[in-house]
């Protein structure tokens, strides 16, 4: 695909993601019904469970292409790599703020060391580190090697820990949707979240394609001052 | 059959070399010793029993002081070009690494034995029942810490930030292995039987191995030129 097609996508994304954001707003604050029990504050799990499930699917995106980027040393897999770890990062963040928000309400505290909130902050951390790998190399070819090397182990870590902290104990509410005997959540809710699982997947394409059409100029011009220094 | 001569003459370098010198060894020794000094000042033991912490701080002088020995690992091989030397060696990049986190884990085992009779000392834990068990169960703790630690030591020495990326990288990763590896010691020393802590075990074994096979397949990345 060429840049100025990845920017025509990006931009569609982007727009249909912005436009299904509001009609996720829309829907999550005067459409679906209040819960029971948690009252309304239980309405920010339709942003919390979408952000976790894109920052999820973002990492994983990372990880892959960075092992593939090692095997076959294309340029675009790197970048496709660290655009989706950046989506990754964002979303992540996304997860530990409406978390914690959620969380003072539920169970009175901010913070617990509830298995699924631990997992997405030490992954915040491990991609943290594989931005700081990158900019902390002078050989831009042996940065993007190392960050490869981080996503990869930080991606087959992820099975250990979250086994380890699920074994320290745990408080999360148990899934609602993603269960053998199919899902529990009433149907509004369930369309409600759905819709913003099919959002926030939207949004981060959006903004990945866009990250990654900005990456591959960056290249161009690169490219271009070598050789005209040449 | 090659493959273990070489392997082993890294191992016997990277040992004599810490016989001879003993930097790493003295570096984390004395880390150790002092660090089971100051975590005994920093409880207050009217309030905590010195024996129900002393697991987790046996576990964080491991962790502290096994990244102040490990991270120096590539150190003398990144002057004078000797990395070069290494690699450009007949020996596999796989048999380099399997070779390194030996000597390493020869190391860190050591320490962590010196950690546990210094915590036994201070902290008056008393292991003698189990000390089977806890010596194994810090011998695969040690062993997942040294294969996770000696590769990321590789890519922090390639680094302008050196050792201090070092933690930022590891510690996350190393979670599972506080978790199975501290709850373990601590049920140990509190006079439970094995049986209760054997998932933990297993787990740690699980960890340590997937952690030398990860390192071994992508070392050959971290150093290639």
């Amino acid at each position: 695909m060429t840049t100025v097609g990845v920017r025509r996508g990006a931009t569609g994304l982007t727009l249909l993601g912005l436009a299904g954001l509001v009609g996720l707003y829309w829907l999550s604050f005067f459409w679906v019904s209040t819960e029971a029990t948690q009252g309304v504050v239980q309405r920010i799990f339709y942003v919390h469970v979408p952000a976790a499930w894109t920052a999820f699917l973002a990492i994983g995106i990372s990880a892959l292409c960075s092992a593939v980027y090692l095997w076959l040393r294309d340029d675009r897999l790197d970048r496709a790599a660290m655009c989706a770890a950046e989506g990754g990062i964002v979303f992540a963040t996304i997860v530990l703020t409406t978390g914690p928000l959620w969380g003072r309400i539920a169970w009175g505290t901010y913070w617990t060391w509830e298995p699924r909130l631990t997992l997405t902050l030490l992954l915040w951390f491990i991609f943290a580190g594989y931005f700081m790998v990158r900019s902390a190399t002078d050989d831009p070819d042996k940065g993007k090697r190392y960050a490869a090397v981080v996503a990869i182990v930080g991606a087959l870590d992820i099975p250990f820990i979250h086994l380890s902290v699920i074994w320290f104990r745990s408080l999360h509410p148990q899934p609602v949707v993603a269960k053998p005997e199919g899902p529990t959540l009433p149907g509004d809710m369930l369309t409600t979240l759905m819709f913003g699982l099919g959002t926030f997947t939207i949004l981060f394409f959006g903004f990945f394609l866009f990250r990654y059409a900005l990456e591959g100029l960056r290249a161009e011009a690169d490219l271009r001052a070598r050789r005209s220094a040449a | 059959m090659e493959y273990f001569v070489q392997l082993s003459a890294i191992v016997w370098k990277d040992l004599l070399l810490e016989v001879r010198s003993r930097e790493r060894i003295a570096a984390m020794g004395a880390f150790a010793v002092l660090a089971g000094v100051l975590f005994n000042f920093s409880i207050d033991t009217t309030a905590v029993r010195p024996q129900d912490v002393a697991a987790g701080l046996i576990w964080m002088t491991l962790v502290f002081g096994g990244l102040l020995g490990v991270g120096r690992t590539f150190h003398i091989e990144s002057q004078d070009g000797a990395m070069q030397g290494i690699l450009m060696s007949p020996a596999p990049k796989d048999a380099v690494f399997l070779a390194k986190v030996i000597a390493n884990f020869v190391l860190l085992y050591a320490i962590s034995l010196l950690v546990l009779g210094v915590f036994a000392l201070f902290f008056g834990v008393d292991v003698r029942n189990n000390l089977g068990w806890v010596s194994l169960i810090l011998g695969l703790g040690s062993l997942g810490f040294v294969a996770v630690a000696t590769l990321f030591a590789a890519i922090s020495t390639g680094t302008s930030m050196a050792e201090t990326l070092l933690p930022i990288l590891v510690f996350p990763l190393l979670v599972p292995m506080v978790v199975f590896g501290a709850g373990a010691t601590g049920r140990l020393m509190a006079g439970r039987p094995f049986s209760e802590v054997e998932g933990n075990v297993r787990m740690l074994g699980a960890f340590a191995f997937a952690a030398v096979a990860a390192g071994a397949v992508l070392f050959r990345y971290v150093v290639e030129e």
